[in-house]
């Protein structure tokens, strides 16, 4: 296997709020290990507030860690910031377009901020116009830009210094289906022009379809890593998903399944319940009859092929689904 | 070198965004101009009564003027919190630029701005009758950009730890008026009561102010003129080192 481009270990991060004898601490970032590697596309998951934004800014040299090491790109991130600014690029979730100057402004500032000579970065931002069709709009101001048209100057922006790895975050959320689907056809390029990907991501079906391996982070610490396909073996085949009209009689069902041998896990959530099992199809059956016996309504009854969803549910407990808004 | 290019690249990115919306030019002139347009021909009546000579007047009130616009600088922040906001700021600091290099482009730019406006707030007092020596505007000038470097690092700094235009808003606004009520810019100190004679020994810009107008009245070598400069010099280096380690701590 390829070697690490990115190294974290015990990664800390404590906010202090308050003074005095109120000071209170908030730790964010609770000793994070992470492992990146080489020319893959990473990808970083977590619910709002688990510490994924805090992560991501102290490995794009925002903000200085509490405790911790990291090698990034193969310096020091607590000695060598700088060299880590020249090796790395970074798409925030804000995107960080300037609105007040076109793209084709834009992208020659930030060339010659990497120290690009000026016909150099001229001939890097027309590259970066054609690469990412922006022509027709490449000289008006960034403000007259529609979403996605925008968030491609963005990414543009990321990777004009060709860094060996770039940071995305959330490069995808908010745009239309198309738009999306542009943006996963440009990732995977960047991977095989040889740059490594670090993503974060909301779109658990991105993270599936687009990444080599996941990290899912939750309350500050790193909760599961490893490919998709790994996660998806982990957690059991299949899901059974079950939907009730009334809390009582998911209450009443959920009792009935606890017992049941063949089901490895029960998760509860909003008037669903998600049985994961071996064999799907077989146990469906049994579910169901389980539950006429009881006389116990049903709505919908559904089997799923495991996803990073059901890998996300049962390791933190929540579907990241919900905590979208 | 790299230092002083990134400075210009920044630099003349701000200086096309203040040109493409060069609203925010005039509204700094305004206040002043207004004032000089508006409330000096009283003070000029009033000075009459006292037998004043209108030359005088002029030439205590106009300096005034320019330390109030240099004040002005104080709301450098509102534009900056927005691009902290769309991430332009973080994207910067991603970049090997300098740090220090970010913050003294966006204060060169406010100069540069407040530059101009001095400028013409000089030309319309020409006309309204201010006779003073080139070394004195001169001068005088370049105690206003101290001003400036002073009032928009701590717009700055205070920008990047709350974040929030109404924050800065009410910290600025709570702040402006009392400091210039202080600093004698409508009328000089030397007319108030013994208690706010003292309160205003402990305002810095009240030593500019009177700095300029010795400076005005040609009187270069006073002891005030020194005063009012280190005084200035010191509090924009306390500033800018507020707003550079501000910007060092960070977090998007």
């Amino acid at each position: 296997m390829n070697e690490a481009i990115l190294k974290t270990t015990k990664f800390c991060k404590t906010f202090s709020s308050g003074r005095g004898k109120k000071i209170k601490l908030v730790e964010a970032v609770k000793g994070v290990d992470l492992e990146v590697k080489q020319g893959e596309i990473f990808g970083f998951l977590g619910p709002n507030g688990a510490g994924k934004s805090t992560t991501l800014n102290m490995l794009t040299t925002l903000l200085a860690p509490t405790d911790g090491k990291a090698v990034v790109a193969g310096f020091d991130l607590l000695t060598q910031p700088e060299k880590v600014r020249e090796q790395i690029g970074y798409v925030s979730q804000a995107g960080g377009a300037d609105g007040f100057s076109s793209a084709f402004e834009n992208l020659v500032l930030q060339a010659r901020l990497y120290g690009i000579s000026a016909t150099d970065a001229v001939s890097k931002a027309n590259e970066l116009i054609g690469r990412f069709q922006m022509k027709e709009f490449a000289l008006r101001e960034a403000n007259t830009y529609s979403g996605g048209q925008k968030r491609r100057l963005e990414l543009a922006l990321g990777i004009v210094h060709r860094p060996s790895l770039v940071f995305l975050d959330e490069p995808t959320t908010g745009l239309d289906p198309q738009s999306r689907a542009y943006f996963w056809e440009e990732i995977l390029r960047l991977k095989k022009e040889g740059m490594t990907v670090f993503l974060t991501t909301h779109y658990l079906e991105e993270a599936d379809h687009l990444c080599d391996r996941v990290a899912i982070i939750d309350h500050g610490t790193i909760v599961v890593q490893g490919t998709p396909q790994e996660l998806k073996r982990e957690i059991g085949s299949e899901s059974i998903i079950v939907d009730f009209a009334m809390d009582k009689e998911l209450e009443q069902a959920k009792l009935l399944f606890e017992s049941m041998q063949n089901i490895k896990k029960i998760f509860a959530q909003e008037n669903k319940l998600y049985l994961f099992v071996q064999d799907g199809g077989g146990m469906i059956a049994e579910v169901l009859r389980v539950l006429d016996k009881e006389k116990i309504p049903v709505s919908t009854i559904g089997l799923s092929r495991p996803s990073l969803d059901d890998v996300f549910l049962q390791k933190t407990g929540r579907s990241l689904r919900e905590d979208k808004n | 070198m790299i230092f002083f290019k990134d400075i210009y690249l920044l630099f003349r990115r701000h200086l096309r965004k203040a040109l493409r919306a060069p609203v925010w030019l005039l509204m700094g002139l305004m206040q002043p101009v207004l004032y000089l347009i508006l409330y000096m021909p009283l003070l000029k009546s009033m000075g009459a009564t006292a037998l004043l000579p209108t030359g005088e007047i002029v030439r205590v009130f106009v300096p005034g003027m320019l330390v109030i616009m240099a004040m002005g600088g104080l709301f450098a922040g509102f534009s900056f919190i927005d691009e902290i906001r769309t991430g332009i700021i973080a994207r910067w600091l991603v970049t090997p630029t300098s740090r220090v290099g970010v913050i003294l482009s966006l204060i060169c730019n406010q100069l540069l701005t407040l530059f101009f406006q001095a400028c013409i707030l000089l030309v319309i007092a020409l006309f309204l009758g201010l006779h003073v020596s080139l070394i004195g505007i001169a001068l005088t000038l370049v105690l206003i950009l101290m001003i400036g470097i002073t009032m928009s690092s701590l717009s700055y700094a205070i920008s990047l730890s709350v974040k929030d235009e109404g924050i800065l808003a009410s910290i600025t606004n709570t702040f402006y008026l009392p400091v210039m009520l202080l600093s004698g810019i409508m009328l000089p100190i030397s007319f108030a009561p013994r208690w706010i004679k003292i309160a205003a020994h402990f305002n810095p810009f009240y030593y500019a102010v009177e700095a300029s107008r010795s400076l005005f009245a040609g009187d270069f070598g006073s002891h005030i003129v020194l005063f009012g400069f280190g005084v200035i010099f010191v509090f924009s280096l306390v500033a800018l080192s507020l707003a550079v380690r501000a910007l060092n701590k960070m977090a998007v």
